[in-house]
């Protein structure tokens, strides 16, 4: 009994943690760690020193990410890359499904960066920054 | 002709003109409008310059911004375009090889987050989509339909999403191997994607830009923030009619929102669609007006600047002018001081030496050019030192100054009085009409000079001695004028001072007896300035007095005592004898009287008579009337006529003498001896005595002629029985031959001037009853009648 109900606290500790879970900038493991900034400018397209990738639209934490590392919602920011998308002066970010995506994506380019669960980190990639 | 005469007047007015116009009055506020005119005029200048560039900025940027736009646009339906094709490409290769999640993946399509692919078959079911929350059958669109008969870019109208957002179609048929309609490719984007390049630093908050099909519907247009998409305008106004050229930007007001825009509008090369670009005016004028609001403030302020510079200046300009011209009056001012001083006595204010002798040379020349006299009058005061040295030098100062203030009141304007210096005074009298205008000067100066002063709270008097000198007989140039001057006064003052005498006698002695005298003369008598005295007449053998002879004087105030002798001739000239001569009939008559009440005995009197009395019609009546009215015994009058009268006109003399013989009045003969009357005439005359002249008995006692004459006339008297009275006896020689001719019976005699009536009482009173001659002479016995002796 007592087994079942520390599993249970642990699970729904778990799934709580993962809801309101930190968010993780990732980048390769060899590359430098961007500053908050950085982030901020290489997602909304005023900088080229990393090769953003986003998560999928409909996943909550991609509209979480550009909340805390932006401080815009996401009509604001596809504003921004329809502006630089126009005038030809940018692409948006990559969309990659998922955690395990963005680190194998990030692995295998020294200039990616990515955002995942802080869950989902692990050591195939260097967590740069974590936005709470 | 006319134009001849008419320039040169012209330029004249001209320079006329341009003189007063350079006068600070006039330049000042003229250049002052000048310099505002033309800041004014380079400020409207200016804003206007900067109104049409800013026109031009704008419509050149609203060119250059749909130039910019157009491309941008182009591209992005290009790109478009060839996502299209090429997904049409692929599904038609091998639609199931292929799928869009494999073209995605591959990133062979436009980015997801702005562009869904789509796929429909021919019923218009989406069959497979990017974004699977898109529209699920898509028959009815205009570009669903538009691929069924057709194979183009088809671009649709805006339609709106879930959000409210404006979303546009674009579509390119699918067809089978055979060319059937397989259905379509769409591609959806936000119509706010086509105008997100909207910046507001170039378009400003009032700009468009906007994508318009050529149906008149707006595909996208986005003014500041504001996006929308789907109305309609009327494609032709806004897009000239055919317009493949880029046409420059034109002004006029959007039909959508009626804002004034430069606006720039192309049509694209193989779509039917026309971008459009437009600045707002207002927005794009901004700046320009904000100029010209500086601009107008900056030319309002530099014109109040300018009119108060203006007006300062034009102020200082005047006080420098008044004052230059203060200091020119003042300089004036001092100026006429100084020459006052140099020519005027400081003392009395007179002219001085110097003025004077220009004023003499001035009129000099008149004179000779006119033919005129002038007179140039030397006065000296008499004895002034004394009265400096007792009184001191403020008594005399002051002395001074009053005879100055007196002689300038004896002239008239045109004549001038100077002081020389110490006590000389000159007076020029330079319009000479008349020649005893100078004698009246002269004397009215002495009289003016003659009169009082008061200094020092005492009267004292003064008089002067003036030489005068004329032009041109006494000199024709300045120096010898002032010398014979200086001359003639030095004379006046040998003659006796307060007198004046002329440089030439001829004047001195007319001038002297006509003027002087004759305006003294007139008031002399009512005056009572005439004075009688008395010749004693006495019988020579008894030396008694036994009558006297009448002798009238003028107690001239000026000149002092003036004998008949000198002033005879003008009373006669002026017939002032008459009254003269008869004022003196009644004064020896009254005397007569009086003598006799004082205890003398009767005395004859004699009066002399003149030619003007001698003929007046009124003479009897007079002395008659005089005799009656004092009481005086006719036979003790005897009146006295010199034998040139009686002689002239022999009838009327005896009728005259006959009359007055008939009063009673007793007659003499004077002055006998020097005229040529016969014997024979002069029994005719009823006379009782005969007065030899005194030029007979003057040169009896040495002149064998007047001896001889002297000897008849006695003898003619004794024989006509007449009294012989000898004139003029003065000396014992004269008296001696008288003697000895008038027979044994000569007595003494006196050598007298006229006595006053008082010392002639005396002399009787005091007379020897037994008569003694003065000279010891004895008296002899009488032999014939008693001759007197007129003395």
């Amino acid at each position: 009994m007592k087994k079942l109900t520390t599993l249970l606290a642990a699970y729904f500790v778990g799934i709580g943690a993962t809801w309101a879970a930190d968010i993780v900038v990732v980048v390769h493991s060899g590359a430098q760690a961007p500053t908050r900034e950085q982030v901020a400018d290489v997602y909304l397209g005023k900088s080229r020193a990393y090769t953003p990738l986003d998560q999928v639209e409909a996943a909550p934490i991609r509209a979480e990410f550009y909340r805390k590392a932006t401080g815009r919602d996401l009509a604001q920011v596809k504003m921004v890359w329809a502006r630089l998308v126009f005038t030809g002066k940018g692409l948006p970010p990559k969309e990659s499904a998922g955690a395990a995506a963005v680190k194998k994506a990030v692995a295998a380019d020294p200039k990616a960066i990515g955002y995942i669960d802080k869950a989902d980190v692990d050591t195939s990639v260097k967590a740069a920054l974590t936005l709470d | 002709m006319i134009r001849r005469h008419a320039w040169p007047r012209l330029t004249a007015r001209l320079r006329r003109l341009s003189g007063r116009a350079t006068e600070p009055v006039f330049l000042f506020p003229a250049a002052a409008l000048l310099v505002l005119g033309l800041l004014w005029w380079s400020t409207l200048n200016l804003i206007q310059v900067e109104r049409t560039a800013a026109e031009s900025a704008a419509s050149l940027s609203s060119s250059e911004l749909a130039g910019t736009y157009e491309a941008q646009v182009v591209r992005a339906l290009r790109e478009i375009d060839q996502t299209l094709k090429f997904v049409k490409f692929a599904h038609e290769l091998d639609g199931n090889l292929v799928t869009l999640h494999e073209l995605k993946a591959r990133g062979l399509l436009p980015p997801d987050l702005l562009f869904a692919v789509s796929l429909a078959d021919r019923n218009g079911y989406v069959t497979v989509t990017t974004r699977p929350s898109g529209v699920k059958r898509i028959f009815d669109e205009d570009v669903f339909q538009a691929q069924i008969t057709g194979d183009t870019f088809s671009v649709g109208r805006p339609i709106q999403g879930a959000g409210g957002e404006w979303i546009l179609h674009f579509s390119r048929r699918l067809s089978t191997r055979d060319g059937n309609f397989a259905g379509v490719v769409l591609i959806a984007v936000d119509a706010a994607y086509f105008v997100s390049g909207y910046e507001a630093s170039k378009l400003g908050e009032q700009g468009v830009i906007g994508i318009l099909g050529t149906d008149g519907i707006f595909r996208a247009r986005r003014s500041g923030d504001d996006v929308s998409a789907g109305d309609s305008t009327d494609y032709a106004t806004i897009i000239p009619d055919g317009a493949a050229e880029t046409p420059p930007a034109t002004v006029s007001a959007s039909a959508w929102d009626g804002v004034r825009r430069h606006t720039s509008a192309r049509q694209l090369y193989d779509v039917p669609l026309a971008v459009i670009v437009g600045l707002a005016e207002d927005e794009q004028l901004a700046s320009a007006r904000q100029s010209r609001r500086t601009y107008l403030w900056r030319a309002g302020a530099g014109t109040v600047v300018l009119i108060l510079i203006a007006a300062a200046l034009g102020g200082l300009s005047r006080q420098l002018t008044q004052s230059r011209k203060r200091v020119v009056d003042e300089q004036i001012a001092h100026a006429v001081r100084v020459e006052h001083l140099a020519y005027h006595d400081s003392l009395t204010g007179l002219p001085n030496r110097s003025l004077f002798s220009k004023l003499l040379s001035e009129s000099i020349l008149g004179a000779r050019r006119y033919q005129r006299r002038v007179a140039v009058l030397f006065l000296d005061l008499d004895r002034f030192k004394q009265i400096n040295d007792t009184l001191g030098h403020d008594a005399g100062d002051q002395l001074l100054q009053e005879v100055a203030v007196r002689l300038k009141g004896c002239l008239r304007d045109s004549d001038s009085v100077a002081r020389l210096g110490g006590d000389e005074f000159v007076v020029l009298l330079p319009q000479l009409d008349e020649e005893h205008y100078v004698a009246t000067v002269a004397q009215k100066a002495l009289t003016a000079i003659c009169r009082p002063y008061v200094l020092h709270g005492q009267e004292f008097r003064i008089t002067a001695s003036i030489g005068i000198s004329v032009y041109p007989q006494d000199g024709a140039d300045e120096q010898t004028l002032t010398k014979n001057a200086d001359i003639a006064m030095y004379q006046a003052k040998e003659g006796g001072k307060n007198n004046f005498q002329f440089y030439s006698e001829k004047l001195n002695a007319n001038s002297l007896e006509r003027l002087n005298l004759e305006s003294g003369l007139r008031h002399a008598l009512e005056r009572g300035e005439f004075d009688v005295h008395y010749q004693p007449k006495r019988d020579i053998s008894s030396g008694r007095v036994t009558g006297v002879e009448a002798k009238l004087q003028w107690q001239h105030p000026d000149l002092g005592t003036i004998g008949s002798s000198q002033f005879g001739a003008v009373a006669e000239d002026t017939g002032l004898i008459v009254p003269i001569g008869k004022w003196l009939l009644r004064t020896v008559c009254l005397q007569h009287l009086a003598w006799r009440k004082q205890g003398l005995p009767a005395l004859t009197m004699a009066v002399n008579l003149s030619d003007r009395q001698f003929s007046d019609e009124q003479l009897l009546p007079d002395v008659a009337e005089i005799l009656a009215a004092t009481g005086m015994d006719a036979g003790f009058l005897e009146l006295e006529i010199p034998e040139s009268l009686l002689m002239r006109n022999v009838q009327l003399s005896l009728s005259t003498l006959g009359r007055l013989r008939e009063i009673g009045v007793r007659i003499a003969i004077a002055d006998f001896g020097i005229g040529y009357s016969s014997l024979s005439t002069l029994r005719q005359f009823p006379l009782d005595t005969i007065k030899i002249d005194r030029s007979c008995i003057r040169d009896v006692s040495s002149v064998a002629e007047d001896k001889a004459l002297t000897k008849a006339i006695i003898a003619m008297g004794r024989t006509l029985s007449l009294s012989v009275v000898a004139q003029g006896v003065e000396t014992k020689e004269q008296a001696d031959f008288l003697l000895q001719n008038w027979c044994e019976e000569l007595q003494g005699f006196y050598a007298r001037l006229p006595l006053s009536a008082h010392q002639i009482v005396d002399l009787v009173r005091t007379q020897p009853v037994s008569p003694v001659l003065q000279t010891g002479w004895p008296t002899g016995s009488r032999v014939g009648r008693p001759a007197e002796v007129e003395e």
